[in-house]
């Protein structure tokens, strides 16, 4: 049995059908990687395994137990972390109290200690523990959402596009920080990317959305090798007789 | 036998004085000038284009290919989905004297540099960038190319090819020509009913495709034959959405446009089928079996969504239908309580799935090219609109039976049409003897031995003719199984009932010379999805779906249900999902998309050989 279960999960916005009939299994101790285009869905997949939608349809199971449509803090405290696409720190706090709203949920521990972890992983942050969130950089923020959900000592981290807008130089180091965490806190991940480079080379199993839709699942070594992932996700493509390709060829996710 | 012979000799076939599709056209052109010939979808607006129009671009290809060094009998080939820039490049190559071939936009580029070799192709018309890539790959092959014309223009402005040129250009350059009087009109004046008009290849099952030759004389026959089959005229609105490198769309959008006048709408892509129809509402409509059963399926599916009173209702009004159809098909008077019971559901029922399926104002509908379930045809008849079968090839120029109104029975193709002889060989064999039989294949001497003799055409189909002359295809020839146990079975008609499910989008059954019968299914993706979703079945792609326990159940249903028609000998035992998604450029589908028999059984013999 897999650590987190999707199965065949329908979610709407309103009257729009948003993801339609997801399955996923996230093994534990594995990173398991969700590419898609825009508006594929994928965050949507992670919002409604963290609560924060209600499917309309399908179950989520956590551990073994079904937490489909649970208040998000109650999946929170089971042990699920959420870092949210675009951050979303708080602006006004300190960089320190920041980290301490992500152990909100769990019962008081060794705050400290925690603390001590999540700055050996972002040294950056303790530099700046006084300083208000809302003037840190792209990258340290996006250090602070991941530091914060680490707070929570999550079982499995969900983390939407952490490379969103950061350099190269940074999309590697935030990468190479995923896999520290998914070796040594023994941390599972669910990383939603639009890097697909970056993303292929972390995961050992991937799954591919399109419109809401599971398209292609496979290991990322598999995933690499596909033709259709190569040209629409990888930008290889062969620019044809004229080396100027312009047109698109049919995708057949094999 | 010999009257009809010294007949079919004899008389030279005209239609308004002319007798070639060339004379014909031009003459169309010229009189009817104004009168809207083509609609044609393009970014949600239905564009208008008169006979004065498609006769000008034809004139200017024309003019332009004879600039650029056509000779008569030279060859062009057009690879393109249906567009209005397909009919002006065929009948302007046609008119200067050339031989137009059709070559599918589906086709690989290998395919490409076959059909270019085997036809001796110098001018190649290629729709947009994707077609022109797939020859710019292969031309080093290919000696005989001389011109590439591209339809679309859209990012090629850096082009810079001696070879290739825009279709604007070569519609400017026979703008230049325009002053040397009376080329075209010469050229079309020229053309005699014996001269070669276009090559249609044909999918060949053993070996590669073959060129049927199909002459000026023998398209013009069916023209004037076909007004028994398919009466249009110029009131009349068709759909054009078959591609046109086949020889059912191109006698229909093209030929039997230019026979009746009629108004032929071209759909945007072949994903807004379904809604251009709605919008267009043809009169007169011609369609694959593939797409009868597509219309079915989606209303069987929406009526399962119903509530309960709507699907009594539906089954109600179905039921009806069937009654009333009974009347109607012989052309009897409907007693007068079933008429009011019909006025009743028609109002309430079936004229708002009519409107759904956009054939609310069709007064013909017929299908061929593929066996039919006759229940499908049923169904058309309950919802209230005829549909009548017919059968040919394109080795006749198109069809050469029909069901027509009053004198049909449903499963059968009907008779012989006018003009027209059909007989059958010792072995049951369909042949077909017509003015419309082609010529042969071209630089196939053999291939046509075998299958022209004294004039008759074998058509490889194995049929039977009833007393009063009505004609059932039982399957294709060498498609007939015979089983382990020595039975023979024509697997098409298992098919058929196996396609008739909405679950179900083709089927191939396996046998011969095995002890059992089993067979490999594609399954609907649409409808087998939201059949998943409904039951909760988890499932992740494609592959995924058709391995649930719950799909093969399914299936297994459907299959189940079918047997019960059958014979034990002819049920079906076992059977496997392709879980592939196929598309049309895949080996295993026609263009049209039907599984192609021998390809599947060679692909997936493991698959086969398991069940075994």
């Amino acid at each position: 049995m897999a650590l987190l279960e999707v199965r065949n999960v329908e979610s709407y916005y309103g009257p729009i059908l948003a993801i339609r009939g997801v399955s996923i299994d996230v093994e534990e101790g594995t990173i398991v990687t969700l590419l898609g285009a825009n508006g594929a869905g994928k965050t949507t997949v992670l919002k409604t395994i963290s609560g924060a939608l209600e499917p309309q349809k399908g179950t989520v199971a956590f551990d073994g137990d079904n937490v489909t449509a649970l208040e998000p803090d109650n999946i929170a405290s089971l042990g699920v972390g959420h870092v949210p696409e675009g951050r979303e720190v708080f602006p006004f706090l300190s960089t320190e109290d920041n980290l301490k709203m992500g152990a909100f949920t769990r019962a008081a521990g060794d705050l400290e200690g925690d603390l001590d972890t999540v700055y050996g992983y972002f040294p950056q942050l303790r530099e700046h523990r006084k300083l208000a969130a809302g003037f840190l950089s792209g990258g340290q923020q996006q250090m602070l959402a991941i530091g914060r959900a680490l707070m929570l000592k999550p079982k499995v981290m969900l983390l939407d596009e952490p490379s969103l807008g950061l350099s190269p130089r940074l999309v590697q180091e935030i990468g190479d920080i995923v896999v520290r965490l998914n070796e040594e806190q023994n941390v599972t991940v669910l990383l939603v990317e639009q890097n697909a480079k970056m993303a292929l080379g972390i995961a050992s199993y991937g799954y591919i959305m399109e419109s809401g839709r599971v398209v292609m699942e496979d290991t990322t070594e598999r995933l690499a090798e596909s033709t259709d992932v190569q040209e629409f996700y990888l930008g290889m493509k062969s620019g044809g007789a004229r080396g100027r390709r312009r047109w698109k060829k049919r995708k057949t996710w094999r | 036998m010999e009257e009809a012979e010294d007949m079919a000799m004899n008389e030279t076939n005209t239609i308004d004085g002319h007798a070639t599709i060339s004379a014909l056209f031009w003459s169309r052109a010229t009189e009817l000038q104004a009168k809207t010939v083509i609609r044609e979808k393009d970014f949600g607006i239905w564009n208008e284009y008169s006979w004065s129009d498609w006769g000008e671009q034809a004139k200017l290809v024309g003019l332009g290919l004879k600039a650029l060094g056509l000779e008569r009998g030279d060859v062009c080939s057009i690879a393109s989905e249906i567009n209005k820039e397909w009919m002006f490049a065929d009948l302007g190559s046609i008119c200067i004297g050339g031989v137009c071939n059709g070559v599918y936009p589906t086709d690989a580029p290998n395919q490409v540099e076959y059909l270019i070799n085997d036809s001796s192709t110098r001018f190649y018309f290629a729709e947009d960038e994707e077609q022109l890539d797939k020859v710019l790959e292969v031309r080093e092959r290919t000696p005989t190319l001389q011109k590439i014309i591209i339809f679309d223009m859209e990012g090629l402005r850096h082009l810079d090819d001696d070879m290739c040129m825009s279709f604007e250009e070569l519609l400017e350059l026979g703008r230049g020509q325009l002053a040397e009087n009376d080329v075209w009109e010469a050229e079309i004046d020229q053309a005699k009913p014996d001269d070669l008009m276009i090559l249609t290849y044909t999918s060949g099952t053993t070996g590669p495709p073959k060129g049927a030759m199909i002459t000026q004389g023998n398209m013009l026959f069916m023209m004037s034959t076909i007004k028994g089959a398919l009466p249009m005229n110029a009131a009349d609105r068709q759909l054009g959405f078959l591609p046109l490198a086949h020889v059912a769309g191109r006698m229909l959008y093209t030929f039997a446009v230019i026979e009746s006048t009629c108004v032929v709408h071209l759909v945007e892509n072949l994903e807004t089928i379904a809604k251009d129809q709605q919008e267009v509402a043809p009169t007169f409509h011609f369609a694959v079996p593939r797409f009868w059963e597509k219309q079915f399926s989606q209303v069987s599916i929406l009526q399962k969504e119903a509530t309960k009173f709507g699907r009594w209702l539906y089954e109600f009004a179905i039921n009806i239908g069937k009654q009333r159809a009974q009347y109607t098909i012989q052309g009897q008077k409907v007693p007068v309580r079933l008429a009011a019971l019909y006025a009743f559901v028609n109002l309430w029922v079936l004229r708002n799935i009519r409107v759904l399926l956009g054939i609310q104002e069709c007064r013909w509908l017929s299908t061929a090219a593929a066996p039919i379930a006759p229940d499908l045809i049923e169904w058309y008849w309950a919802l209230g609109r005829p549909m009548y079968e017919l059968y040919g090839q394109t080795e006749c120029t198109g069809i050469a039976t029909s069901n027509v109104p009053n004198d049909l029975r449903i499963g059968s193709v009907g008779k012989a049409m006018q003009g027209i002889e059909v007989a059958l060989s010792e072995n049951d064999e369909i042949l077909i003897r017509s003015p419309g039989v082609i010529k042969g294949y071209w630089n196939q001497p053999e291939k046509t031995a075998d299958t022209i003799q004294q004039d008759w055409l074998y058509t490889g189909d194995v049929g039977r003719i009833d007393d009063d002359g009505f004609i059932y295809v039982v399957d294709r020839m060498k498609d007939i199984i015979i089983t382990a146990g020595g039975k023979n079975i024509t697997p098409s008609e298992i098919e058929n009932q196996l396609k008739f499910s909405p679950y179900i989008t083709d089927a191939v059954v396996v046998g011969d010379r095995r002890p059992y019968l089993t067979c490999l299914v594609m399954i609907d993706l649409e409808n087998v999805t939201y059949y998943a979703q409904e039951n909760n079945v988890p499932f992740t792609n494609y592959t995924s779906l058709c391995h649930t326990q719950e799909v093969q159940d399914l299936v297994n249903r459907e299959i189940e249900e079918v047997n019960t028609r059958f014979a034990q000998v002819e049920t079906i035992k076992k059977f496997r999902l392709i879980d592939q998604l196929l598309d049309p450029e895949d080996e295993e589908l026609t263009p049209t998309q039907k599984l192609k028999r021998k390809v599947v059984n060679e692909k997936y013999a493991d698959l086969i050989n398991e069940m075994y």
